[in-house]
């Protein structure tokens, strides 16, 4: 039986309440877990589930998760047939949807060079790690022409089908009025019929800067990173050559994930440190996220925050939030003791 | 025939290192793990490509399997070019038969085909057995300011150690005039440290003459180097300063590893303008639980840390459980270590599995160092 799969990741969604951390990048390319982005997650599933070719369509601040992808080797994409192709906005397409059938098929040599059966099509803000090989399996028992991937009833915006059929859509959209592939599913009594798929996996859903702070904390629990980390098909990401993480004398760490080429001297708890990290001395760093290169200074306090990139943070400073509200601190910016007081 | 290059490496990475004991049984010695993700070659071959030098064939013979895959086609170096790049030189037949490499200058002398399609003006000689940061493009530029025929590079060790070493006897302007190795009353403490440039004509030159040699034990030590100076050959001692480590035995491959946890380590892994690479495993990052306690200490990617590591190297895939304790140790990739055992002073082996309530050390005020690796 053809069982292969084209993989669709839809990269061109931007909630303006991420905004403190989107401002500069695509949600796609928000890091994630100490060392990916969020685009990883997906990106991996598809390729542990055996797809080998993978079209992503970006939004326009799209510089950092091109960056991040390259040519696709670290994802094992960089392929002679197939692999990973990237689709830009077109600049006259400003006024058009993201993510509808008219931007889709913008790209539909894609679609018709493409011998894969079965295509499937997901987003780049869902954290967990999904092998797309038994849904497709429940798809073709239960005779569906589209799959829909639930999880807790909440619709994951990840579909199944086969290609062709969705190159039928592109053709009859204006005619039937459906945009994108939302409205064929909530569109029940089409003639298509649509077969709903619970996934029971870990899930996260990340829409919003408290929905982001939870999540990245929660990969803390033992029971979360295992089912994200620890399942035998590894998440992949830009390797980067970073030494290993060195804790000083003074380091006290519990209960918190660090990546590669962080200097440890100060204090984490319950915290997530990304790579290349420094936590000078006599700091105290709790409940919080640090992505990389972000730089915290000597005695300083930081609880319930989400340090974005390249930040420096001056000996000293006291930046406090919760969990509700988070206190941000955006990429590149420096903090000092008396700015917030 | 590849583009004229101005100089290409060779890099002898077929040695044993017998002394490593256990840990070079499967292993050849360039490939074992050093400094919490490193392999002792990635700093040999993070040097060329720093120095610009992106020529560089890898000569292998003992035990090269892992070596060989781990090199590839030289990726993780961007050593993977169009013209040049890393090519690995195994030992190979030919209608007379099988030539083994018997000697350091043999294994150049087999692969004499390597370097005259590249047609170099300097071939660098290396050994892909030693820890240190070193710019070779200063020690070329040196080579050719003197206008040497070859230049050797040099470090100053204690004069207590120097009876250890090969002893490069120079005068005033750095010539080389006596070679000794490992001399019982040295009368400098200059050690080789088995890094050579050579002028390409003069070092196809002496190779072949030393092939013709039957008593020669084909060495660049021992044979090339006495040669040349009995020819009158311009040689001149380099001198090298900064970390610089043969980690030849258990206890200096240990004694690196805790270099590397001093502050002031003079080995500054951290230094962006000078990275070492190497071939990076996709693994999440450490998670450090509650009641863990990490002090002074490497860590890598993928480790599962629930007990204590003080002063010690852990390198990737890790796990250690709850209660246990590990103090001045390497402990290498993917070895797990059960609830409640005591580690000091030891090398755990890659992929070693210590049981819980395990105590593993060396007996009480010994300086020795345990290393724990399968044997079978």
């Amino acid at each position: 039986m053809n069982e292969s799969m084209l993989g669709i990741i839809n990269a061109t969604y931007d909630f303006s309440s991420l905004q403190a951390l989107t401002q500069h990048r695509s949600l796609a390319a928000l890091p994630f877990g100490g060392r990916y982005r969020l685009v990883d997650f997906m990106l991996s599933n598809m390729v542990n589930s055996d797809i080998h070719s993978v079209a992503i369509f970006t939004g326009h601040k799209n510089r950092s998760l091109m960056d991040h992808l390259g040519s696709g080797k670290q994802w094992d994409l960089d392929r002679k047939r197939d692999g990973l192709f990237v689709f830009t906005p077109n600049s006259q397409g400003d006024n058009e949807e993201f993510g509808s059938f008219n931007h889709i098929a913008r790209n539909m040599d894609y679609f018709l060079r493409s011998k894969q059966k079965y295509i499937v099509i997901t987003n780049c803000h869902i954290v967990a790690a999904m092998n797309f090989k038994p849904i497709l399996r429940r798809h073709i028992e239960a005779g569906a022409d589209i799959t829909e991937v639930l999880h807790d009833g909440q619709s994951l915006q990840t579909y199944i089908m086969e290609k062709d059929l969705l190159l039928d859509l592109f053709h009859q959209y204006k005619d039937k009025g459906f945009h994108s592939l939302i409205d064929v599913v909530k569109e029940q009594c089409s003639t298509l019929c649509s077969h709903k798929y619970e996934y029971d996996g870990y899930v996260a859903i990340i829409d919003s800067i408290e929905s982001y702070y939870k999540h990245s904390i929660e990969v803390l629990k033992p029971e979360v990173w295992k089912q994200l980390f620890m399942t035998g098909e590894p998440i992949f990401t830009k390797v980067k050559d970073q030494p290993p993480t060195r804790y000083g004398k003074e380091a006290k760490v519990g209960n918190s994930m660090i990546a590669n080429g962080s200097i440890i001297e100060g204090q984490t708890d319950n915290s997530i440190i990304f790579r290349s990290v420094k936590i000078g001395k006599g700091s105290i760093v709790r409940n919080s996220i640090i992505m990389q290169k972000s730089q915290i200074g000597e005695n300083c306090v930081l609880d319930g925050v989400i340090i974005d990139k390249d930040v420096k943070i001056e000996d000293g400073t006291i930046l406090t939030g919760t969990a509700g509200v988070p206190y941000v601190v955006e990429k590149g910016t420096v903090q000092g003791a008396l700015m917030n007081s | 025939m590849g583009q004229r290059k101005k100089c290409v490496a060779m890099l002898l990475a077929g040695g044993q290192g017998s002394r490593l004991s256990a840990l070079t049984k499967y292993l050849a010695k360039p490939a074992v793990p050093f400094g919490g993700k490193y392999r002792i070659i990635d700093f040999t071959l993070s040097n060329c490509v720093n120095s610009g030098i992106e020529t560089v064939g890898v000569l292998t013979q003992y035990q090269p399997l892992v070596l060989n895959s781990y090199i590839g086609i030289g990726s993780a170096w961007d050593l993977d070019r169009n013209n040049g790049g890393v090519t690995v030189l195994p030992p190979y037949s030919e209608s007379s038969g099988v030539k083994w490499y018997t000697g350091t200058a043999s294994a150049i002398y087999q692969n004499i085909n390597y370097l005259k399609q590249y047609d170099p003006e300097y071939v660098l000689i290396l050994s892909g057995d030693h820890i240190y940061k070193m710019d070779y493009s200063k020690m070329l530029d040196y080579h050719i300011e003197k206008d040497a025929d070859v230049s050797i590079s040099v470090i100053e060790v204690p004069w207590e150690e120097a009876s250890r070493f090969g002893i490069m006897n120079t005068n005033e302007d750095m010539d080389i005039v006596e070679f000794d190795e490992k001399p019982q009353f040295p009368k400098s403490n200059l050690a080789s440290m088995g890094i050579y440039i050579f002028k390409w004509s003069i070092l196809k030159e002496f190779l072949e003459m030393d092939e013709r040699n039957p008593d020669s034990s084909n060495d660049f030590g021992k044979d090339i180097i006495p040669l040349l100076l009995d020819e009158n050959k311009k040689i001149v001692a380099y001198p090298f300063q900064g970390y610089w480590k043969d980690v030849g035995t258990i206890k200096s491959l240990w004694e690196a590893n805790m270099d590397l946890l001093k502050g002031d380590s003079t080995l500054n892994l951290y230094d962006r303008d000078w990275r070492i690479y190497s071939v990076n495993p996709n693994q999440p990052p450490q998670y450090i639980a509650p009641n863990a306690v990490v002090e002074e200490s490497l860590v890598n990617e993928g480790c599962m840390i629930e007990g204590e590591i003080q002063h010690s190297v852990v390198f990737q895939g890790v796990t250690v459980g709850e209660g246990s304790s590990i103090k001045d140790s390497v402990i290498m990739p993917d070895a797990r270590i059960g609830k409640n055992v005591k580690i000091e002073r030891a090398i755990i082996a890659p992929g070693m599995i210590i049981e819980d309530n395990a105590v593993i050390r060396p007996l009480k005020n010994s300086e020795d160092v345990i290393l724990l690796a399968d044997e079978i």
